[in-house]
């Protein structure tokens, strides 16, 4: 069924480049990552008009996403039939029977009504595009819930196998370790919100079985858009429309034969026509003048619609419950809870790359406006105090990228602890692994021995450990590894004030 | 002291006596540490090696060997936080040179271990050399271990550990924010599994009931520096102090012990020193250790 058309050639390299550098994203004895997948979001067009559009200002990051856009304008929507690593998966799944008659319910303007609330949201600071993004919904449906499973059922089968042979087993060892090094991940998270990323990425393959590249001709904000850029290209499909003696492309178009003409908003320039033409008489090539079929803008009402939709969203979804603030607690570098929300793609890459599985998508937690946004969850996983990884994958800056002797001083939180837990204060017995752990080298955590009546009425001498707030950069790993069951005794809080910590100064800190 | 008191007390010494007259005999065997100075580290190491027997004393040909570094922290060498890796390569190769099978080198880490392994220096240091692993702990492997100790009734210990045939103890000799310094007693915890943290309770009494259960063959401590404050992870050079020494012995305790004093402490200032002592797994008294410069 696959023919290795131009086109095909391309997508399969693309999707093999993609799932290349998803690997690569993630700690493999360097410190810096070249190339990860967050190259995919960085020449993303639909991410780089909402990063403008909420965080009304320019970030260098995107410029390959503004070349994307002029080659678009220029060449129209071949990203959608020649890049896009979600279109491929679509592809490479979709039926031998292929449908390319319409789902009634999907067709029309819904795309609009996507694609224009979620821009004009973003202009009133609400930056939902990634949500429907489709690349960040195919890295969202890996990293949270595929990865973890392929690394969970080949940890089972390794475990099991050790409980079979016992020590026999380190002669497959070389080639687990192969696998292990390359292909899985290092450690199995298990993540909120895994089951609905999953769901919405089946979803859309499923759709595939009613009619080809539905997602993408009805749905897709990020194809919309291309679409709509594609308008303005001098590169042409001759002749638009069936030819009266044969009408084979409505056969072979995967998208916009259906009508009689070529939709041109929805020709993803796969040339399948061009290749099946049984008279060769198809070809794609600039024409001039420039003659658009549809005029430049949607219809009025869609367009009011559209931002009217956008602010509607914007508003109600910046609820928050004010204790579960407290817990919001974002990746190193993070100063303002605002300007990052206007920014995050919440695509999943610095969870995926995450040194200790530090961040989580948040559920509910932070809002719907904050939603699938990274949160550091201490109890689970801390922030590793050399590793800078979560900013080096961040597409749009986010989570700033910063050399490590900056990130060390950057505030997640501050440390507090809790008198009713912490076992030299409730249980009056010595502990202070926290204290052990603290990576500042000067130490956020100390402890003083103090003379304590014991529980059991005896005088005796405990260590009492105590947080220096101004050197506390917030990493968690006090929080992480405090050998007290459930509930830590000391957590890490949000603070306003996330100005980074003087410690360390000198250049002989650190590591 | 009333009439009772004697008594029991005299009843206590009966019963104990035995035990008292072995735990003599075993330490003035073993009460030797060898101590050598220099700036070439693979030298010091074979030189300290050497003065208590040589490798060949402690592994026989055919034998699988573990040499548990420390190698718990996300630090580079120079910040003494980590065994020193020209040391804990230095000690390998004599292991393989005394006719080992196979050496296993691992610690169960701190921080990320892919970060421990990497900058510690260690894993880079051991690529290479035939017969050695240096692989990342696999969780699956502790083993629910029956210590029968006096706090510790049974712990999670490392099957590799446990099953080879001789354990060579390798730590750094560093300060600790609990148990004051960390050496070669402390450096055991690298090979404990489940919620390590819970020893801090009665760390002194925990270390001995495991370091009771797996016995250090030989214990070498890698004093080329020594981390002097805010350990046992520290990250600032001035609180390291460089010695250029290592040092060797068949006694665990009396290795710590001598150790302890690079830091201007007595041994009896430790009390893991002290608890393991007592508990007759090696000397601590240092009139009754015989320190030899290599």
């Amino acid at each position: 069924m696959v023919k290795l058309t131009r086109a095909r050639i391309s997508q399969l390299l693309f999707l093999a480049l993609f799932l290349l550098l998803f690997l690569q994203t993630e700690y493999r004895g360097h410190d810096q990552i070249n190339a990860a997948v967050n190259s995919f979001f960085r020449a993303d067009p639909l991410v780089l008009f909402s990063y403008l559009l909420a965080a009304k200002s320019w970030s260098w990051l995107l410029l390959p996403a503004v070349l994307m856009t002029l080659a678009t304008l220029l060449l129209g929507r071949f990203f959608c039939g020649w890049i896009c690593p979600l279109g491929t998966l679509l592809d490479l799944l979709s039926p031998k029977q292929r449908s390319t008659r319409q789902i009634p319910w999907l067709a029309g303007n819904l795309k609009y009504w996507l694609l224009l609330p979620l821009l004009s949201a973003s202009l009133f600071n609400l930056n939902l595009a990634g949500l429907l993004d489709p690349i960040a919904i195919l890295l969202r449906g890996l990293t949270f819930f595929f990865y973890p499973l392929l690394g969970l059922t080949a940890r089972e089968g390794w475990v099991r196998l050790y409980g079979l042979i016992g020590e026999q087993r380190d002669t497959l060892a070389p080639a687990y370790g192969l696998l292990k090094s390359y292909l899985l991940p290092f450690r199995e998270t298990l993540y909120p919100l895994a089951f609905v990323s999953a769901l919405l990425l089946i979803l859309i393959i499923l759709l595939e079985r009613l009619e080809t590249r539905a997602w993408c001709r009805h749905l897709c904000p990020l194809g919309t858009l291309l679409g709509w850029l594609g308008r303005f290209s001098p590169f042409k499909r001759i002749p638009p429309g069936l030819c009266a003696d044969c009408g084979q492309c409505r056969e072979l178009c995967p998208t916009s034969f259906d009508q009689g003409s070529l939709n041109r908003e929805e020709c993803i320039l796969c040339m399948e026509c061009e290749q099946g033409c049984p008279n060769q008489r198809i070809s794609f090539r600039p024409s001039w003048p420039l003659q658009l079929s549809e005029p430049v803008l949607p219809q009025r009402r869609l367009l009011l619609g559209g931002l009217a939709g956008g602010l509607l969203l914007a508003v109600p979804t910046r609820f928050r419950a004010p204790e579960k603030e407290a817990g919001l607690l974002r990746p190193p570098g993070v100063r303002n809870e605002d300007d990052f929300l206007k920014k995050c793609v919440r695509c999943g890459e610095c969870m995926k790359v995450c040194l200790k599985n530090a961040l989580y998508p948040a559920a509910w937690q932070a809002g719907l406006n904050g939603i699938y946004t990274p949160l550091v969850i201490p109890r689970l996983g801390y922030c590793e105090y050399n590793c800078t990884l979560c900013g080096q994958v961040c597409p749009t800056g986010a989570i700033p990228n910063l050399a490590v002797e900056e990130k060390k001083r950057q505030v997640i939180g501050k440390a507090v602890f809790d008198k009713n837990h912490c076992l030299p204060f409730a249980r009056r017995i010595d502990c202070i692994v926290c204290e052990e752990h603290c990576p500042i080298p000067d130490k956020a955590i100390r402890s003083r021995e103090v003379q304590v009546l014991g529980l059991d009425g005896v005088m005796k001498t405990v260590k009492e450990p105590y947080v220096v707030e101004e050197i506390c950069n917030g990493c968690g790993i006090c929080e992480n590894v405090c050998p007290v069951e459930t509930q830590a005794g000391i957590k890490v809080h949000v603070v306003k004030n996330r100005a980074p910590i003087t410690e360390p100064t000198s250049g002989q800190l650190g590591y | 002291m009333d009439r009772r008191t004697f008594i029991k007390s005299a009843g206590a010494a009966t019963l104990l006596a035995p035990v008292l007259v072995q735990e003599l005999l075993a330490s003035s065997d073993n009460a030797l540490v060898a101590v050598a100075e220099g700036t070439d580290y693979p030298a010091i190491t074979r030189k300290a090696i050497n003065a208590v027997g040589g490798m060949k004393r402690y592994v026989k040909a055919g034998d699988v060997v573990v040499v548990k570094p420390n190698m718990g922290w996300d630090r580079s060498p120079e910040f003494a936080a980590n065994s020193h890796p020209l040391v804990v390569r230095a000690v390998v190769e004599e292991c393989l040179a005394a006719g080992a099978k196979k050496v296993k080198v691992f610690d169960h880490t701190c921080n990320d271990p892919r970060r421990c392994y990497v900058n510690s220096g260690i894993e880079k240091a051991l690529k290479g050399l035939k017969g050695v692993e240096c692989k990342q702990i696999e969780p699956e492997r502790f083993r629910m271990t029956v210590l029968k100790g006096q706090f510790l009734k049974e712990w999670e210990l490392y099957d590799e550990a446990l099953a080879a045939n001789v354990f060579i103890n390798l730590p750094v000799a560093k300060h600790h924010g609990l148990s004051r310094l960390t050496l070669g007693l402390k450096n055991i915890m690298g090979v404990m599994g489940g919620n390590r943290g819970f020893t801090h309770r009665n760390l002194a009494v925990a270390l001995a009931d495991v370091n009771s259960h797996l016995r250090s063959h030989l214990t070498i401590i890698d004093a080329t520096r020594i981390l002097t404050a805010h350990g046992p992870q520290g990250g600032n050079l001035a609180d390291v102090k460089v010695l250029n020494k290592v040092i060797a012995s068949a006694d665990i305790v009396a290795a710590d012990a001598y150790a302890t004093t690079l830091f201007g402490l007595k041994p009896a200032d430790i009390a893991v020193t002290v608890a393991a002592h007592k508990r007759g797994l090696g000397q601590m008294n240092l009139d009754r250790i015989k320190v030899v410069k290599a």
